[in-house]
C-alpha cells in the first residue's frame, strides 16, 4: 500500500445560520468540506494541493496531520490512522502553517528548539547533527541567539522550517509556506524544499495559491474545489487541458480605438484599456497581437500571466460546479 | 518523569521570555500586590466592624482567607495554561499547534504559560495563613500540616478542573465565560469566608458541585479544631478527594469533547 492512503473521505461541518425572525433557535446547516475524496501519495513525492480559498485543503491537511476526525472515509499514513494513534503518528510528520508560528515568540529561537528536542525526545547526537546540518541549510546560524518576535517574515519561515524538521519526519505538510515572502526568500525557501526531499526522500505535501511553487517543486499536483478531486496528475497535463484561455490588455493612444477581432475573442473595457480574451488553439496568439497591432498607435501591451485563479474558474466551468 | 522534566524545562523558558520585559513584568507585580492587598484589607474591615462572623473569630476568618489565596494564585502562577488563555487557544485554532506535537493535550497546554507575577498574591495568602494561625493560636501538629497540604494541593486541582470546563463549551462553540467565572472567581471571591455563614443554596453550590467547601474549609475549619458541619476529622482527610474527583470527572469530559474539535480556518 502506498505511504498516504486516502479513500472516500468526508467531512462536514455544521453552521449556526442566522436566526430568522419568530424562531427560537438558529437553524443549523451541514456544509460539506470534503466529498467522496481518494488519493495515494507514495514515499518520497512532492505533492502540490492548490485550490481556492475554502475548497478543502487545509481540513485535508488537518485529518491527515490527525488534529481532526472525518465522518467517515479511510485514511492511513505509514499504515497508521491519524486521528487514532495521534501521538505516534505526529511524532513521524512535520507540519507548518504559513501564518501561524509554532515557535515561541520571545526567546531566542534555539530554546525553542531545545523544547522541541524535549516534546519530540531527540537524543541529544541525533539533535546536534540535525541542528548543524538544518542551521546550515537554512542559513541560521546568525539567528539562533535572535527571539522570533525580532525576525524577518522571511526568517520567521526558516526558523519554523527548522523547527518541524528537527525531529526528522518522513512526512511534511506545508500550509502556504510561501505565503507574503518576498522573491528571494520564496527561491530560497523552494531550493531548501527540494533539498529535503531529495537528500532524505521526505515527503511532502505542499498546499499553495502560488502557481510558481507547483512549477518550481512539485511533479504532480492535486485540485481540490468545493470538497472534491478535481484534477490530480503533473503540471503540463493541467496546463494543456484546462489553461485554454489568455489574456491581453491593450491601451491605444487614441482611446477611441476599437480593434475588429474574430467573434471567438470577446473584448471589454477596462480603465483607459481594453481586454480580450481568447483561446489560443482558436485564435493564435500571434494573430491576436498582429491585429491590435494593426488597428492603431499602441501605447501598451501586456499580456495577463496565466494564474491559478484562472485555471480554478476554467476548471469549475468544464465541471459545471 | 519526562513530563515533569519538560514542563520543568517550559517553565524556564517561560520565564525568560516574561523577564524579556523586566519593567512590565516589575510593575505587573506590583499591581498583583495592590490587587490581592486590598482583597485582604476589605477582609480586615470586615474584621474591625463585626469582630466575627458566625462561630468563627478574627484569626479564624484570616487563616480561611489565606487558604484561598494560596490555593488560588498557586493555581494561577503555575497552571495559567489552563487558566488563562485555553479557551483562546481552542477559538484561534492555536490548539493545531499542540495537536501535531507527540505529547499530551493538556501536558502542553500546562506547559503552554506559568505566570510568577502572581507570586506577590501567594506571599499576602502566606501572611494571611500566618496571621490567622497566631491570633486563633493554632497548635501545628504534624497531621494537621499534612491537612494543610492535601487542602491546597487538591484545591489547586479543583481549580484546574473547574477552568477546564470552559475549555470544554469553547469546543462546542459556546461562548460562556460568565457561566464558568461565577464559578471560578466567583468561588475564589465567595470561598474566602467559611461555607456555613452562607444560605443554602450558596453552600449547595460550593460544598457538592464546585467542592471549595470540601477541598479548602473542611480542611481548615479541623486545623482551627472547629469542625465545619460538626463533620469529624477523618472526613476533612477524605473530603478534600473530591477536589481530585471533580478533575477527573471534567478531564474524562475534555478527552470526549475533543473529538469534536474542529478548529478553525486559514
Amino acid at each position: 500500500m502506498s505511504f498516504i492512503h486516502v479513500e472516500k473521505l468526508h467531512k462536514s461541518f455544521t453552521v449556526l445560520e442566522k436566526r430568522r425572525k419568530g424562531s427560537l433557535f438558529r437553524e443549523r446547516k451541514t456544509v460539506e468540506a470534503l466529498r467522496d475524496l481518494s488519493f495515494e501519495i507514495g514515499r518520497g513525492e512532492l505533492v502540490g494541493y492548490i485550490g481556492p480559498n475554502g475548497a478543502g485543503k487545509s481540513t485535508t491537511v488537518k485529518i491527515l496531520s490527525g488534529i481532526m476526525t472525518p465522518e467517515s472515509g479511510e485514511v492511513t499514513v505509514g499504515g497508521r490512522i491519524p486521528w487514532a494513534d495521534r501521538r505516534e503518528h505526529v511524532r513521524r510528520i512535520g507540519v507548518v502553517f504559513g501564518q501561524r508560528m509554532q515557535l515561541w515568540w520571545d526567546v531566542p529561537i534555539l530554546d525553542s528548539y531545545l523544547l522541541l528536542k524535549d516534546i519530540y525526545r531527540i537524543p541529544d547526537e541525533k539533535y546536534h547533527a540535525r541542528l548543524t546540518e538544518l542551521t546550515e541549510v537554512l542559513k541560521l546560524e546568525e539567528l539562533l541567539r535572535t527571539p522570533l518576535r525580532l525576525m524577518s517574515l522571511g526568517q520567521r519561515m526558516r526558523a519554523e522550517l527548522c523547527g518541524s524538521l528537527l525531529h526528522r519526519p518522513e512526512l511534511l505538510f506545508l500550509d502556504e509556506p510561501t505565503i507574503g515572502l518576498d522573491a528571494v526568500s520564496k527561491l530560497s525557501l523552494r531550493e531548501f524544499l527540494k533539498w529535503e526531499n531529495e537528500t532524505y526522500g521526505t515527503t511532502i505535501l505542499l498546499t499553495t495559491h502560488d502557481m510558481e511553487d507547483i512549477a518550481a517543486l512539485c511533479s504532480r499536483v492535486m485540485v481540490l474545489g468545493h470538497g472534491r478531486k478535481l484534477f490530480d496528475g503533473n503540471l503540463e497535463t493541467l496546463l494543456e487541458r484546462y489553461d485554454t484561455v489568455r489574456t491581453v490588455k491593450a491601451c491605444y493612444e487614441n482611446p477611441s480605438v476599437m480593434p475588429a477581432l474574430p467573434a471567438s475573442v470577446t473584448a471589454s473595457r477596462e480603465g483607459e484599456g481594453i481586454l480580450f480574451s481568447y483561446s489560443p488553439g482558436e485564435t493564435p496568439t500571434a494573430e491576436v497581437l498582429r491585429l491590435l497591432q494593426a488597428a492603431g498607435d499602441l501605447r501598451e501591451l501586456t499580456i495577463e500571466p496565466q494564474n491559478i485563479d484562472h485555471l480554478i474558474a476554467a476548471m469549475y466551468r468544464e465541471m459545471d460546479l | 518523569m519526562n513530563t515533569a522534566k519538560l514542563y520543568l524545562h517550559s517553565m524556564g523558558m517561560l520565564m525568560k521570555s516574561q523577564l524579556q520585559y523586566p519593567v512590565s513584568f516589575f510593575l505587573q507585580t506590583l499591581a498583583q500586590l495592590v490587587m490581592e492587598g486590598g482583597e485582604m484589607l476589605a477582609l480586615i474591615l470586615v474584621i474591625d466592624r463585626f469582630d466575627r462572623l458566625g462561630q468563627w473569630a478574627a484569626g479564624d476568618l484570616f487563616f480561611f482567607f489565606g487558604m484561598m489565596s494560596v490555593t488560588f494564585y498557586l493555581t494561577e502562577c503555575f497552571g495559567r495554561g489552563i487558566t488563562g488563555n485555553f479557551p483562546y487557544l481552542i477559538r484561534s485554532g492555536g490548539l493545531d499547534t499542540i495537536l501535531v506535537r507527540p505529547r499530551g493535550v493538556l501536558t502542553q497546554v500546562l506547559c503552554s504559560a506559568v505566570d510568577p507575577r502572581r507570586i506577590t498574591c501567594i506571599a499576602v495568602g502566606v501572611t494571611a495563613l500566618l496571621i490567622g494561625s497566631r491570633l486563633s493560636g493554632i497548635r501545628w501538629a504534624f497531621l494537621k500540616g499534612l491537612l494543610l497540604v492535601e487542602g491546597i494541593l487538591s484545591g489547586c486541582v479543583l481549580i484546574l478542573g473547574l477552568f477546564m470546563t470552559e475549555a470544554i463549551l469553547c469546543i462546542h462553540s459556546v461562548k460562556s465565560v460568565e457561566f464558568v467565572n461565577a464559578l471560578t472567581y466567583g468561588g475564589r471571591s465567595a470561598c474566602q469566608y467559611p461555607m456555613d455563614i452562607y444560605p443554602r443554596p450558596l453552600r449547595v453550590l460550593f460544598t457538592v458541585i464546585a467542592p471549595f467547601a470540601m477541598t479548602l474549609h473542611l480542611p481548615a475549619s479541623c486545623i482551627l479544631d472547629k469542625p465545619l458541619y460538626g463533620w469529624p476529622v477523618w472526613a476533612a482527610f477524605v473530603s478534600p478527594l473530591s477536589g481530585p474527583a471533580v478533575f477527573l470527572i471534567i478531564y474524562v469530559c475534555f478527552q470526549k469533547a475533543m473529538r469534536f474539535y474542529r478548529s478553525t480556518g486559514n
